[in-house]
């Protein structure tokens, strides 16, 4: 044994720092994952083309349901499909291509706002009440007597004495939801605090703030995603309904509703004009259900390990 | 237990009790009060005085506020009535001075005359809403000035069909307590709710028994009366109320040997609940019998192609919106020949039925599909599962035996609140078939501005719903002894 036979192998300090680990980012795992689904794709494409046409054309066609030059002209009454009008007209000769676009940009723009309003509102709040044990017991009394109510019955009863209208539509379908989410976000947040990965992070010294972006919220994000891949749908469903019954929406707002609504008369005569608005009602939610919940899925990070 | 039962009952009447009082709040004081003419067809013939009054009366009958006529002010407040109703101008200014101090608003109608109204406030609303809802019956409750010799007192006897029965003389009813042939079998005339009439269809009537009372044409039937002739007639004696001596005319003497003749009448359909009744209870079975089964066998086959198929299916029902599904399956419900509509062929008919009652089915079922896989994949991953298999049980027992036990507590917990579901799924259903129910009553009352059927309906649901989430707790702890609802178990 001789010494030059050894080599001195001098202390790395940043070597002995490395973790072995695969390189991860939350977000690229998240498209990874999302993008890997081919149903996820091609709903994204509907969705993204219907939100499109809405926002656009109204701007291009100026559709008003209000407005009708062609009332006195029988000619343009139940016209089938064809080049000029493409999914036909209307009974008093307007082009359901045109009134479509404004109906479910309004019926979108109901539940896009509700939803976001809901989730925010939700979100602030279910974390406040998953951490004070005093809150807690005040929210918590609420709940059970807001959670008693049939939903539809709150709605109709709001909307009744609120009057007809986008804003008062917005308001009643929102106005009890962020209960049930902040709800939802408070179980969540009371599962995961006290998880042993949050007391090491916290014995090691992690500051609070990181550890809510980093530990709780990735698990938060596929929650509050399913939460939101159900309400839009919901949303629009109840617009559609409540209109329908006549409790909704006014007549000079278009909407899906509406047009379901105005247009069940023709169902057997002229059944394009029914079933479009039924069907656009359909895909959109359809299509935003199914990229709402693939998200979700792909959000959450124990979907990431592989 | 006791204890803690009777907690979530007061809990329960409480929170029902603060739903009703903002759900009155809002429509009394959100929705202007000259809206609720916009239906009522007998206001656009008036004109002048009379439609003032008509308004003010209608306003004070239906609670909005206090109208006192300028006849009533001089009975209540003058020292003087003749010279009040001759109009000597110091004694009516005394009168109006007095109800002005009294927060009285005085009006003139263009004839020249008086009278007084006060708008209630928040808290004098509910009390007068709450202050005549609860209606206890007693011997002192009629007062007729028409007969004055009226007995009062409780006695019991047979009714008209040899049955004995409690009744009485002096209160509204004649039978307070008596039994009959339909469901619960003994009932009671003691306590009533009243919730005020409705208006403006079926005007006069009171809410309750819009909603309670049969439909269609009257049903006669052979039946002897008090005075002992027997004849064909609608009247069910049970409901037998007062009538004031002055309004008895021949017929009721006929029939009736005192004076309780006010009877309401039998229908040849069911009542509004009832046959909301009849849809969502079967509805309700068919949901839990196809989806029980469907979940189970998704948990069974997980990942596989038949647990694809199915998710499919309940994300589809999940997004589309409900009235699209409805609308399809009715479509294709006509194909087969089906009614468009319930009156087309109405009660009498089984096809009236299967297109509704089918369609509120399928709506539940993805819930209830989803839970159920949900619990049994849970349960399948227990430690006792893997130790039953270690033992060596079949697949098939282990799921019948032991899993499926775990898994049903959670659904029996919701099966009580599915009727909460089958409420507002009936909503939907019943406008569109135009079933004559309780759900579609709801969006038809609002459309009409009927104030006291909203309220009428919300107590309905509200209580409905409180008192089921409260019965499927009690049900989950019959099915599982392990849980306790109670901390301490007592």
């Amino acid at each position: 044994m001789s010494e030059n036979k050894f080599e001195f192998v001098k202390v790395d300090d940043s070597a002995s720092e490395h973790i072995a680990a695969p390189k991860y980012s939350y977000w690229r795992s998240v498209f990874r994952k999302f993008f890997s689904s081919k149903l996820a794709i091609v709903m994204l494409v509907i969705s993204g083309i219907i939100i499109l046409m809405s926002i656009i054309h109204p701007f291009i066609s100026h559709y008003d349901p209000m407005i009708t030059p062609n009332v006195n002209k029988p000619s343009t009454w139940y016209n089938p499909p064809s080049a000029q009008y493409w999914f036909g007209t209307d009974h008093v000769g307007n082009s359901l291509f045109d009134a479509v676009w404004v109906g479910t940009r309004n019926s979108l723009m109901i539940a896009i706002i509700a939803t976001t309003i809901s989730t925010v509102i939700g979100v602030i709040v279910g974390m406040f009440w998953g951490y004070s044990k005093k809150i807690d017991n005040f929210m918590l009394n609420i709940y059970n007597v807001v959670a008693n109510i049939p939903y539809l019955l709150l709605v109709i009863v709001l909307m009744y004495a609120l009057g007809r209208g986008i804003p008062q539509m917005i308001f009643s379908l929102s106005c009890t939801t962020w209960l049930s989410t902040a709800y939802f976000i408070r179980v969540q947040v009371m599962i995961i605090r006290d998880r042993e990965y949050n007391l090491a992070s916290e014995c090691l010294g992690t500051s609070m703030t990181k550890i809510v972006i980093h530990n709780i919220f990735p698990y938060l994000i596929s929650v509050i995603m399913t939460q939101i891949a159900r309400d839009i749908p919901s949303f629009i469903s109840y617009e559609v309904f409540l209109t329908f019954v006549g409790n909704g929406l006014s007549e000079q707002d278009a909407s899906l509703g509406r047009m379901v609504q105005r247009y069940s008369a023709y169902m057997n005569s002229t059944p394009t004009l029914f079933w479009i608005p039924v069907a656009i009602s359909a895909l959109i939610s359809v299509s935003l259900y199914i990229v709402g919940q693939t998200l979700a899925d792909a959000s959450d990070p124990r979907t990431h390990m592989i | 237990m006791k204890k803690y039962i009777i907690g979530r009952v007061i809990k329960s009447i409480i929170s029902v009790f603060i739903v009703i009082s903002i759900v009155i709040v809002m429509l009394f004081t959100l929705i202007p009060k000259t809206n609720i003419f916009k239906n009522d067809t007998s206001i656009q013939k008036m004109k002048g005085d009379a439609r003032t009054t008509y308004m003010y009366s209608k306003w004070d009958e239906l609670g909005y506020l206090d109208y006192v006529s300028f006849n009533e002010m001089c009975t209540n407040e003058a020292d003087d009535y003749s010279a009040c109703v001759a109009l000597k101008a110091d004694e009516v200014e005394k009168v109006i001075a007095r109800y002005e101090a009294n927060n009285y608003k005085i009006e003139t109608l263009s004839s020249g005359q008086v009278f007084a109204y006060h708008e209630f406030n928040i808290f004098e609303l509910l009390g007068h809403f709450y202050g005549k809802v609860l209606q206890i019956d007693h011997p002192n409750k009629i007062k007729d000035e028409s007969n004055p010799d009226l007995e009062r007192k409780y006695y019991v006897g047979n009714d008209y069909n040899g049955l004995p029965a409690i009744m009485c003389s002096g209160c509204e009813y004649k039978y307070q307590v008596y039994f009959d042939g339909s469901f619960p079998f003994i009932h009671q005339n003691v306590i009533t709710l009243d919730f005020g009439t409705s208006y403006p269809t079926k005007t006069g009537i009171e809410t309750l028994t819009v909603i309670n009372g049969g439909q269609g044409n009257q049903k006669s039937v052979e039946q002897t009366f008090p005075t002992g002739s027997t004849q064909k007639s609608p009247l069910i004696q049970h409901s037998c109320r007062y009538k004031a001596s002055s309004t008895l005319d021949k017929m009721d003497k006929n029939k009736f040997t005192d004076n309780y003749a006010l009877c309401d009448s039998s229908y040849d359909s069911p009542s509004m609940i009832t046959t909301s009744y009849i849809f969502g209870i079967s509805s309700l079975v068919i949901a839990y019998l196809i989806s029980i089964p469907a979940g189970i066998y998704m948990a069974r086959k997980k990942g596989k192609i038949a647990d694809k198929i199915g998710i499919a299916y309940i994300n589809f029902l999940s997004a589309v919106p409900s009235l699209a599904f409805i609308f399809i399956v009715k479509q294709i419900g006509q194909g087969f020949g089906f009614p468009d509509k319930f009156p087309q062929y109405g009660f009498g008919d089984i096809r009236s039925y299967i297109l509704p009652i089918l369609i509120l089915a399928l709506l539940n079922t993805s819930g209830l599909m989803m839970w159920t896989r949900r619990y049994m994949i849970d349960q399948s991953n227990a430690d006792y599962v893997k130790f039953a298999k270690a033992k060596g049980l079949s697949e098939s027992e282990i799921f019948n035996r032991h899993i499926l036990k775990n898994a049903i507590i959670p659904i029996v917990n919701g099966i009580p609140g599915a009727i909460i579901l089958c409420i507002s799924g009936s909503v939907i259903t019943e406008s569109v078939f135009a079933i004559p129910g309780m759900g579609k009553m709801l969006p038809d009352s609002i459309n009409l501005l009927n104030n006291n059927m909203v309220i009428t309906l919300t107590f309905i649901y509200t209580t409905l719903s409180v008192f089921s989430v409260l019965a499927g707790d009690l049900l989950m702890t019959l099915v599982d002894p392990r849980i306790k609802l109670t901390e301490k178990g007592d």
